[in-house]
């Protein structure tokens, strides 16, 4: 096992995520400063059992129980002063859901030169994107009152945008391709 | 649509969940404000295939990407699509 995967976010898209890499030859390290919450349970692959634990601390615990599979867990947030030191590894992956985290991984992996996929997800569930930071250009956070992806509704998009985020990851570690994909729901176009 | 020029892009848009190309490339460097209009009025009209006609289309807070060309993907890429701010 010679490359290290560090995801960022175990929440909706990365925690599937997770569980879709769990076949893959690589060290995972995931890194998650939140707490599993009910109603994550709607649409994460954090289930009831993990309910007020850490949320990287869960989902290791969860893919040791059902997999087998040994994942390193930070329970750090990741901020300026540990970011260097958190984010290493032969490819990183940002499944964040703010605007700020998103630019200090943009910062980080552009200064250390390091391959980033990011993934990322519309308010109401109509749209997901899996694309390389090359062309990563971060959103503008929705205002209040918009729609999360807490609902259990969008479980099976969020799930298949996590698919093409592994399909995505996987092409690189194994054929060091860069493939980017847009996702709708009836839709889903490489980039 | 035809095999499209390296000056030219497909354009493509999600909205409302569902997904269609414009008919007909587009210049690649054509600017943001022109591909919203030319779609909005695309999606008002009913004119792009998979997308049903919506007078009230508006795609004031949608982002305009775009993608060059790829092994891949032989053509450019210009897409319209919905601001995605979640991940966790």
């Amino acid at each position: 096992m010679s490359k290290v995967v560090t995801i960022v976010g175990v929440g909706a898209l990365g925690s599937h995520l997770v569980q879709f890499l769990r076949s893959e030859d690589v060290a995972i390290r995931v890194i998650d400063f939140d707490r599993v919450e009910m109603k994550n349970t709607q649409s994460q692959f954090h289930g009831k059992p993990s309910v007020g634990k850490m949320k990287s601390n869960a989902l290791q615990k969860s893919m040791n129980f059902l997999y087998g599979v040994k994942i390193d867990a930070k329970t750090n947030k990741l901020v300026g002063d540990n970011a260097e030191v958190l984010l290493q590894g032969d490819l990183i992956i940002d499944c964040v859901d703010n605007g700020e985290a998103r630019q200090l991984i943009q910062k980080v992996v552009r200064d250390k030169g390091l391959p980033c996929l990011h993934g990322a997800l519309a308010a109401d569930g109509s749209f997901g994107r899996v694309i390389w930071d090359e062309s990563f250009v971060i959103d503008s956070e929705a205002g209040a009152g918009a729609a999360t992806c807490e609902d259990g509704e969008f479980l099976p998009f969020i799930a298949i945008t996590s698919a093409y985020l592994a399909r995505a990851a996987q092409l690189f570690l194994r054929e060091e391709r860069k493939v980017g994909f847009s996702i709708s729901p009836t839709t889903v176009v490489s980039v | 649509m035809d095999e499209l020029q390296n000056t030219e892009a497909r354009v493509n848009v999600t909205y409302g969940g569902q997904n269609g190309d414009l008919p007909d490339p587009v210049f690649f460097d054509s600017n943001d404000g022109d591909v919203k209009g030319w779609i909005t009025e695309a999606v008002r009209n009913g004119s792009i295939p998979g997308i049903p006609a919506d007078a009230g289309a508006d795609f004031t807070d949608f982002v305009v990407d775009r993608f060059a060309a790829t092994e891949g993907r032989p053509y450019n890429l210009i897409q319209l699509r919905p601001k995605t701010p979640f991940g966790e």
